[in-house]
């Protein structure tokens, strides 16, 4: 890990690291807060820590805190244009775990060519239920077997960040966020927005494995693209894991901009 | 804490977004600062976009940088 002189051996006046709270961490210069360091657990039970401090002795004083006070593994984001930051926490031992790409994505049909999108033709007819307009019961069940499905190939951490709390047990915690592909007998494929800043964001989209390649995730982006358009929002922001191909596939199909993305290292 | 002190801290509205991870924030008393999105923000995949209204605390070391510690509701 780093290889800092010990606080006896440091500058006299080298930042003071204080545990302030639960999971809070301060660096105290000439009574100056001067770095700060937090850590919180995500919904998915994997715990996520971050820094901020101007300067690197701080940084490192607070991160040797903060390991020596913490459980691994450890995780952290970083903006992967943010070089600094990055090299602050490969100091500290973290190691890439997964690579995000930030899209940029367009709402006019006019750019995304989804303005004609409609759920396909086949033996089941699939309707698509625009947000808010799911039941909740079928949309709990198709957010279970979704997550099964993920968490049995990929693993679920390798879908989009879910950050707010939910009580134990619950995965959807405002059905009225989500839209749905509803078949006669049962939910197939979903998609969630939050709107509540300047730009929405698409946090998760979704199709059952055996529904996949017909279609059905262009025609859940088309009606809420088109929602969000007719709404006043020219752009939507989306996270993609750079692995996931049919996802890059799917945006950048509708005239998504990457710009930029996020680094989630680990500390095991 | 007792005894210590936070930074400056100033509201200001987002102007640029720069590719660098970096923005740039007009304050309230119209001066233009150089800021990047703090940790806190960053870990919980808090998005700042142009005209966003935040709150910068300023480094002590160099009054023309800071960090966006928090963006204001819409």
């Amino acid at each position: 890990m780093n290889s800092l002189p010990s606080p006896s051996q440091a500058d006299e006046h080298a930042p003071a690291i204080t545990r302030v709270a639960q999971g809070q961490w301060h660096a105290i210069e000439d009574d100056l807060v001067v770095g700060r360091g937090y850590a919180s657990r995500r919904p998915d039970g994997r715990l996520f820590v971050g820094i901020d401090s101007w300067h690197a002795p701080s940084f490192d004083r607070l991160a040797d805190a903060l390991l020596a006070d913490l459980p691994r593994p450890l995780y952290a984001v970083v903006d992967e244009a943010d070089l600094d930051a990055t090299a602050d926490w490969r100091r500290a031992g973290f190691t890439n775990l997964r690579r995000e790409r930030d899209y940029l994505v367009p709402t006019d049909p006019r750019v995304t060519g989804l303005g004609a999108a409609q759920p396909p033709l086949g033996a089941t007819r699939t309707t698509i239920l625009s947000l808010g307009q799911a039941q909740e019961g079928p949309l709990r069940s198709l957010d279970g077997v979704i997550r099964a499905e993920v968490e049995a190939t990929v693993g679920w951490h390798t879908m989009p960040a879910e950050i707010l709390p939910r009580p134990a047990g619950d995965t959807v915690v405002d059905p009225s966020k989500y839209a749905v592909a509803a078949q006669p007998d049962r939910y197939v494929g979903l998609v969630r927005v939050v709107t509540l800043t300047r730009r929405p964001r698409i946090g998760l989209i979704a199709v059952r494995a055996e529904q996949q390649r017909r279609g059905i995730a262009r025609a859940l982006l088309g009606n809420v693209l088109a929602s969000l358009h007719d709404a006043g929002f020219e752009a939507a922001s989306a996270e993609v894991d750079e692995s996931n191909a049919a996802a890059v596939a799917l945006f950048e199909g509708i005239g998504a901009r990457h710009q930029g993305g996020n680094l989630e290292l680990v500390l095991r | 804490m007792p005894g210590t002190t936070d930074g400056i801290k100033v509201e200001g509205t987002v102007v640029e977004c720069l590719r660098s991870a970096m923005f740039k924030v007009e304050l309230q008393n119209g001066h233009m600062v150089l800021a990047h999105i703090s940790g806190k923000m960053r870990k919980n995949y808090i998005r700042i976009v142009p005209q966003d209204r935040v709150l910068v605390e300023l480094t002590p070391y160099d009054l023309t940088r800071g960090r966006i510690v928090f963006r204001y509701r819409n």
